[in-house]
């Protein structure tokens, strides 16, 4: 018996199991391979084994450093207000209200669509010249001339931001949401007979029982803002003056536009290595929490 | 006393009402100001202030898009009529390959993911938790970290430029999420009546096709929509394993179209347009599986 159900098992594993190998564990090795000799494209021919001669020339480079700035920038202001608006939005969405509903469909439009859409539509909104945002504090009179969002460094990677809040904003808010339907409403309804207001009762319930989901959310959305992509080809293509050349975009025009796969392979090991720390920080402190 | 607190009762309304209102703005704003534009014509997009509305609305940009006539206000010599992105005239074309390629997909991944979650959530066999743990392993590497391999792969079995290439792909993105997600769907079923059939003799797979999957029905729909939408908006890889229209898919079609310096404001908007409603369509329709599914996806997270 316990035979032919494993028999099935691995039966049933199988398609998948083959599909994975060939599209995983193959493309790591081949990218280890990579890494770790000389493979640069106008030079075809040329490709001794260099030991971590790419990954030092990765660590080395003016742009890696310059990226990371660019990249650390991005992620000061983009993750804080996701979490934010996530928390925000969530709340409203757990109120009993009808505008919760109208709510409720219309936050999963922007995660719906493609990051290349939102890209577009926000540098559309943010164009210098017809943008309608120029247009409309324009005639409100905030500003006196259009401004150049997209074309001046600094402005240029809050308009990035801006853009990725609108897309990954909603996406925290639903995870909030499920987070603060877990709390239950006896807590609250105690909480008012012994006196506590809104805001007691938020700081000394919602915070503390919310606070595991805070750490999910916080992890998943460090990854996504540090692995942004998509938005900055459309949007700024890294520009200007580098200001939102993020840090996979930098390792996309290494190997993209340098042609050098082997320094492209590195460094996107070394991209991975960081965000595996990161993640296993993150997962030890949300352990402590719990024990606390 | 109670005047009180019907007026603060109010207050609360009014204040719920205007955080949502503030909210619907921000999320809508962006799509509707798209939606404006694409009724707009160039001539009318190039002027200061915008106008919030369409002045003289047309549907010139959708006309030119199906059939390539030229839309009246680009059909003048000079600079608006070199605006004219060729490129806008592929976007049913990338629309049919999104469309293709994402439902197969998705298919193939309720299909596969229900057959190998449901021998995770049942069966007992020597190296499951190995397997498991390789297939959920498999995500953590970021995409751009195996760009180069996956094209070097995907040149080296003769599927660039082609439907399958990216399917392989994205199947390869999305089978472990689906995996994972539907074996916890079909642990928290009740196992009584798969344990009654399988007393009256019913095999593994009748048990599966029999009793599973109709009850992880909701499950299987998220599923679904899941694969759908990210294999409908994934960029990179589609931009990498792509050449001609044969094959591109939407994201890389609007994104050429829009990076390029000279392109037709309201060509770019019109395109969006037609992009966003496959994907808006399906998040209106499977908004609850959706929500109830990325739920569950991050309290296992």
């Amino acid at each position: 018996m316990a035979g032919r159900e494993s028999g099935y098992a691995y039966l049933t594993l199988l398609p998948v199991l083959l599909i994975m190998a060939a599209f995983s564990l193959y493309p790591i090795g081949y990218a280890l391979y990579l890494s770790l000799h000389r493979e640069v494209l106008t030079d075809p021919l040329n490709n001794p084994y260099v030991g971590f001669q790419n990954f030092s020339n990765a660590l080395h480079s003016y742009y890696l450093t310059s990226s990371l700035v660019s990249t650390a920038a991005f992620m000061a202001m983009a993750v804080p207000s996701v979490m934010i608006f996530g928390l925000l939005a969530a709340l409203l969405l757990n109120e009993a209200f009808a505008g919760a509903r109208i709510l409720r469909v219309a936050i999963l439009l922007p995660w719906a669509m493609p990051a290349v859409v939102s890209g577009i539509v926000w540098r559309w909104m943010l164009n210098g010249d017809y943008g309608i945002l120029n247009s409309a504090l324009f005639q409100l009179g905030i500003i006196h001339d259009y401004i150049p969002w997209l074309s001046q460094p600094a402005l240029a990677r809050v308009g990035l931001a801006v853009a990725h809040v609108w897309r990954e904003g909603p996406l925290a808010a639903i995870f909030f949401l499920a987070g603060l339907q877990t709390i239950s409403p006896d807590l609250y309804s105690a909480a008012a007979v012994d006196g506590a207001g809104r805001v007691a009762a938020f700081r000394r319930i919602t915070m503390p029982l919310l606070r595991p989901t805070i750490v999910i959310v916080l992890i998943y959305e460090t990854i996504v803002a540090a692995t942004t992509f998509d938005l900055v080809y459309v949007m700024t293509g890294g520009g200007p003056a580098d200001a939102t050349s993020l840090i996979s975009w930098y390792a996309y025009a290494e190997v993209f536009k340098f042609l050098d796969l082997g320094t492209g392979a590195a460094l996107a090991f070394l991209i991975a290595l960081v965000l595996l720390a990161v993640i296993i920080l993150y997962l030890r402190v949300l352990r402590s929490e719990e024990r606390r | 006393m109670t005047t009180y607190i019907a007026s603060r009762a109010f207050r609360r309304q009014a204040g719920l009402w205007a955080a949502t209102l503030v909210m619907l703005v921000f999320i809508l704003g962006p799509i509707l100001w798209m939606l404006d534009s694409s009724f707009q014509g160039e001539t009318e997009l190039l002027t200061r202030p915008s106008h919030l509305l369409p002045q003289q609305p047309t549907i010139a940009n959708f006309n030119y898009i199906f059939t390539g006539a030229v839309p009246q206000g680009l059909n003048v010599r000079g600079t608006l009529r070199s605006r004219i992105s060729q490129e806008a005239r592929e976007v049913p074309a990338a629309l049919e390959n999104s469309a293709i390629i994402a439902l197969t997909v998705a298919l193939v991944n309720v299909a596969l993911g229900a057959l190998a979650a449901y021998t995770f959530a049942r069966l007992k066999f020597r190296g499951k938790s190995l397997v498991f743990n390789f297939l959920l392993g498999t995500r953590l590497l970021p995409a751009i970290a195996v760009a180069i391999p996956y094209y070097a792969i995907v040149s080296a079995l003769g599927l660039l430029d082609s439907y399958l290439g990216l399917i392989l792909v994205y199947l390869t993105f999305s089978l472990p999420f689906t995996i994972w997600f539907l074996r916890d769907y079909i642990i928290s079923l009740p196992i009584d009546i798969e344990e009654a059939a399988q007393i009256d003799g019913c095999s593994r797979l009748q048990l599966l096709l029999r009793i599973v999957l109709p009850l992880a029905a909701p499950g299987l729909a998220a599923a679904g929509a899941f694969a759908f939408m990210s294999s409908y908006n994934e960029f990179l890889f589609a931009l990498l394993l792509t050449q001609t229209i044969s094959s591109q898919t939407l994201p890389v079609i609007l994104s050429s179209v829009a990076t390029n310096p000279d392109a037709s404001l309201a060509l770019i908007a019109t395109s969006v347009v037609l992009a966003m409603v496959p994907p808006l369509l399906f998040a209106i329709a499977f908004q609850r599986f959706l929500t109830r599914g990325l739920v569950a996806a991050l309290g296992k997270g």
